[in-house]
C-alpha cells in the first residue's frame, strides 16, 4: 500500500540508464535525483511475489519496457534496503535517515511494485557514491 | 575501461578525421547524429542531412522532418547548443594539452547519444557543464583518464577509482563550480574510510583537494 515502509531485509531494484554506465560499470550518477524529483525511483522485488530473483527481474524488464525506452547498455541494480539505509546512516556526514517507501503507480502502464528512496537531496553526490557501494547484483535491463 | 563503450564514438572518429575537419568542415555532430538515428530511431531526427548521407536516406529523412513554422524556435536554440557541444568535444579531442583527449571525446560522443536516445528533445550534454570540464582538463595536463557519466540533469560527472578504496568524483556544474567527493582509507585505522565532500570553483579544485593526497593517485 502506498506509503508502506519496505522492510530492511527486503530488496529494491534501480533501473540505471545508458548514461550512468561506463565500461559496463554502473556509476554513482544512477543514484542521483533529477531536478524536481522527490525520491529515487526503485521497485520492491518481494512485492512482485515471484519464485526467484530471475523471475523478479524478468517481471521488471516487462514493466520497464512498457514504460520507458531502455538503452542497450542499461542495467538493473539490486540493493538490500537495510544495507542502503545503514550505509547512509552510519557513513554520511549528516547521518542521513533514508526512507524506502512503497509508491505504486497506476496509469497507462501499471507499476504496482514502484517505490521510492526518500530523504535524498539534490546535492547528494556523497550519498550516491555510498549507495553505489551497496549494489549487490546487476542485470541487463533488456531481455 | 572507457574503450569498451565506444561503438558510436568509433564511427564518429572514423567519419571525421582531423584533415577532413580542417579542409571541408565536414565535422558536424548533427550530421553524425542523423546518420546514427536514421539507423535506429529515424522518426526522431530533427537535423538536416548533408552529403555524407546517401540519397535514399535523405529522402526518408526529409519526409519525416517536421516543417518549421517559426523563424526562431526552441529547435534553433537546441541546435545552437548542440553546435557548442560539438565544438567543445572537438576541442577536447584535438587539444594537445588535454590528456587522453581522444578517449574522452569518444566517451563524450557516446554519452551525447545516450542522453539523446533517452529523450531526443534534450540537449544531450549541458554545454556549460561540458565547458567547465573542458577548462578543468585544459588546466591539468597530467591526469589519468576518468570514468565519465552524466547526472540525471545531463551534467558531467568524472570519477577516478583506485584500488576500490580510493574514490575522487567531481560534478562539473554549469556555473563554473564543482562539487567533489573523496573516499580514502584512514591511515591510522585501515579498516575505516575517510569521506569528504565539498564545493568550490573549478580553478580552485586542485588546491582544495590536494592536501587529501588526491592528486597523487589521479595523476600520471
Amino acid at each position: 500500500m502506498k506509503g508502506d515502509t519496505i522492510p530492511n531485509q527486503h530488496h529494491v531494484a534501480r533501473l540505471c540508464d545508458n548514461k550512468h554506465i561506463d565500461g559496463g560499470f554502473i556509476q554513482a550518477t544512477a543514484f542521483m535525483l533529477r531536478s524536481g524529483e522527490e525520491s529515487l525511483s526503485v521497485n520492491w522485488l518481494e512485492f512482485l511475489n515471484c519464485s526467484s530473483r530471475e523471475s523478479e527481474i524478468d517481471e521488471l524488464r516487462n514493466t520497464y519496457s512498457r514504460k520507458l525506452k531502455l538503452g542497450a547498455k542499461a542495467k538493473i541494480a539490486v540493493l538490500t534496503v537495510g544495507e542502503v539505509r545503514e550505509k547512509a546512516l552510519t557513513e554520511s556526514p549528516d547521518r542521513r535517515n533514508l526512507k524506502v517507501l512503497h509508491d505504486p503507480q497506476y496509469g497507462t502502464v501499471n507499476d504496482p511494485s514502484h517505490s521510492g528512496i526518500y530523504n535524498l537531496k539534490h546535492d547528494d553526490e556523497l550519498i550516491a557514491e555510498l549507495i553505489l557501494e551497496t549494489v549487490q547484483e546487476t542485470y541487463p535491463a533488456r531481455k | 575501461m572507457l574503450g569498451a563503450s565506444t561503438v558510436y564514438g568509433d564511427k564518429f572518429i572514423d567519419y571525421h578525421s582531423p584533415s577532413r575537419q580542417l579542409h571541408s568542415g565536414v565535422w558536424d555532430l548533427k550530421n553524425i547524429i542523423s546518420q546514427h538515428f536514421l539507423l535506429s530511431v529515424p522518426m526522431h531526427i530533427r537535423s538536416s542531412p548533408t552529403s555524407a548521407v546517401n540519397q535514399e536516406n535523405r529522402d526518408v529523412f526529409i519526409s519525416r522532418w517536421p516543417e518549421k513554422k517559426d523563424p526562431f524556435t526552441q529547435t534553433d536554440l537546441l541546435a545552437n547548443k548542440e553546435e557548442q557541444v560539438q565544438e567543445l568535444i572537438l576541442e577536447i579531442r584535438t587539444s594537445p594539452s588535454i590528456c587522453h583527449g581522444e578517449i574522452l571525446a569518444t566517451r563524450l560522443v557516446t554519452l551525447f547519444y545516450d542522453a539523446k536516445e533517452e529523450d531526443f528533445a534534450n540537449l544531450g550534454i549541458v554545454v556549460a557543464s561540458l565547458r567547465n570540464f573542458y577548462n578543468f582538463s585544459q588546466s591539468h595536463t597530467d591526469l589519468k583518464c576518468p570514468t565519465i557519466s552524466l547526472t540525471p540533469d545531463n551534467n558531467i560527472y568524472a570519477s577516478w577509482r583506485v584500488d576500490q578504496k580510493k574514490v575522487f568524483s567531481v560534478l562539473f556544474l554549469p556555473n563554473g563550480d564543482t562539487r567533489f567527493v573523496i573516499f580514502k582509507p584512514n591511515d591510522l585505522h585501515p579498516e575505516r574510510q575517510i569521506r569528504i565532500s565539498g564545493t568550490t570553483t573549478t580553478d580552485m579544485l586542485k588546491a582544495e583537494v590536494a592536501p587529501h593526497g588526491v592528486w597523487d593517485w589521479i595523476s600520471e
